[in-house]
């Protein structure tokens, strides 16, 4: 999956648009995908999940459209709820693809990204003394944006 | 030595003890058992009411009066319920994803809307409305915030105490009785002692939240804008009646994370503090019930702040906090909640426009 931002940051109501291929999977032993554009929580709690964009593709369809070639999704992304890093509470975006198999195997592969304000977007703020958004790093791996520790009290 | 696979599965963190679809199948068995417990016994009840001769082989005491018919047709027929319902439920969930059921959650809340109304576009998902926080104008300042939980009455420690206390010289009087007619129980009187204790104990709570209730008066707190956005600068109004010398009273903006998660079978809340920013802090302040203690403040709320947020099981909320340590009366702590919009995308409403 490759996302049309390469930075992976997306203001908040702004468009998504992301590619997806399957390689290396025989057709006959696939029995769908679901591409879904969806928020979740990670940390101590349980995790809460919402989806906001979903598309579902049956045998018949993937038999139609192969899977040699790529296919995009495009989605209007929600204002909010924005990226975040916290001690307890994570909320992380991301676009995901679920692969199911005839023997009834689930593959699942993420591609997160982060959904940030217009304001955080803007490149002054994202001078290294005002960061609230930890920027992707090179390997692609996603980080969410952080909230001022509070001070010892 | 092959193992006897488990009918459940628990959840550790993010790990699964046990096969997943072991506890699914465990699951559906056992409502599928409380179903057909169900059928059986409300066809046992309905037979007995409609043809009573045909069930005279029927070996059950339950049947033999007319109360605990009834009792066992109740029972039957929520075990019937909960069986048919929870079962139907665990099915539809079985070969679905995460997200396919997310969807059709989605979906579904989406057919009961008629259409869109002009409030959706400009809708913040997960973000908290807080139209409770704007209902209330205020006498400074555009609004009154209320109070996250009211004070703690002091009815219940009063009934508490009350009825513990009660209780103690009933079994006090049957004790002297023993005595006075020359059978003693003792157990009674080696019963009395700990009851004693609580009864103290009650009291003692009692008199804590009436001095409480008496001694610190209602908190206002009243804000110039409400929602809030990273980067702006609000008016605050606090005003603390009441008849107390506090030793030090501080004001405070939160921010904080809620979870909530469960260990075994219980549900267990966590919280930190992410921010926390100091308005105000004064030590020795005297208030007179003549003259309320008022004080007009500034928060400067900082930019990258995260918006508040409310989730299933997660949240992020922000509240004015407002904190007393006073002699002779207990210390107090108030929290008002408001909510944090996203820069750039805050929603305006003025109750005094409405």
């Amino acid at each position: 999956m490759t996302l049309c931002n390469a930075d992976g940051l997306y203001c908040a109501g702004g468009e998504l648009s992301a590619k997806w291929r399957i390689s290396r999977v025989p057709l006959d032993e696939v029995q769908g995908v679901e591409v879904s554009v969806l928020w979740h929580t990670e940390g101590k709690g349980d995790e809460d999940l919402n989806v906001h964009h979903f598309q579902r593709v049956a045998e018949h369809q993937l038999r139609r459209i192969g899977l040699a070639d790529e296919q995009v999704i495009h989605c209007v992304l929600p204002r909010t709820p924005l990226s975040y890093h916290g001690r307890l509470i994570s909320l992380q975006w991301c676009v995901r693809l679920r692969l199911f198999m005839v023997t009834g195997r689930e593959i699942v592969a993420e591609q997160p990204f982060h959904l940030v304000s217009e304001e955080m977007a803007r490149p002054h703020s994202l001078a290294p003394d005002r960061l609230a958004v930890t920027l992707p790093r090179a390997n692609g791996k996603p980080r969410g944006n952080v909230l001022e520790p509070a001070p010892a009290s | 030595m092959p193992r006897f696979p488990k009918p459940w599965s628990k959840k550790r963190g993010k790990r699964i003890l046990g096969h997943a679809l072991a506890g699914e199948a465990g699951e559906l068995t056992f409502y599928a058992g409380l179903f057909l417990v169900g059928v059986f016994g409300f066809s046992l009840v309905l037979i007995n009411e409609v043809a009573p001769e045909s069930v005279s082989q029927v070996p059950t005491d339950a049947l033999s009066t007319g109360l605990g018919t009834w009792i066992f047709g109740i029972l039957s027929l929520a075990a019937l319920v909960t069986g048919g319902v929870t079962l139907l439920y665990r099915l539809a969930r079985i070969g679905a994803s995460s997200e396919r059921r997310s969807a059709i959650a989605k979906m579904a809340g989406a057919i009961e809307m008629i259409g869109p109304s002009a409030d959706d576009s400009q809708s913040l998902p997960s973000v908290p409305k807080g139209s409770a926080i704007t209902e209330s104008p205020g006498e400074r300042l555009t609004y009154r915030l209320a109070a996250e939980k009211a004070s703690s009455g002091i009815a219940g420690p009063a009934t508490l105490a009350l009825l513990w206390s009660s209780v103690w010289l009933v079994l006090l009087a049957v004790v002297v009785s023993g005595f006075w007619n020359g059978r003693p129980r003792w157990y009674l009187a080696v019963l009395l002692v700990p009851f004693a204790m609580i009864s103290v104990w009650s009291f003692r709570f009692f008199l804590t939240q009436f001095r409480q209730f008496a001694g610190v008066g209602p908190t206002i707190v009243e804000i110039g804008s409400h929602p809030l956005v990273p980067g702006g600068q609000y008016d605050l109004f606090i005003s603390q009646s009441g008849r107390l010398k506090m030793k030090r009273l501080t004001v405070l903006l939160t921010c904080e994370e809620e979870t909530f998660y469960r260990q075994g079978t219980d549900v267990r809340v966590d919280r930190h503090e992410a921010i926390r920013q100091v308005i105000f802090k004064e030590r020795n302040v005297a208030v007179d019930p003549q003259a309320p203690w008022e004080q007009q403040l500034h928060i400067d709320l900082p930019d990258n702040v995260m918006h508040s947020f409310v989730g299933t099981h997660n949240a992020i909320r922000w509240k004015v906090v407002v904190s007393g340590e006073s002699q002779p009366w207990p210390s107090f702590c108030r929290s008002f909640p408001v909510v944090v919009h996203p820069p750039g995308l805050s929603l305006k409403h003025n109750p005094r426009s409405t």
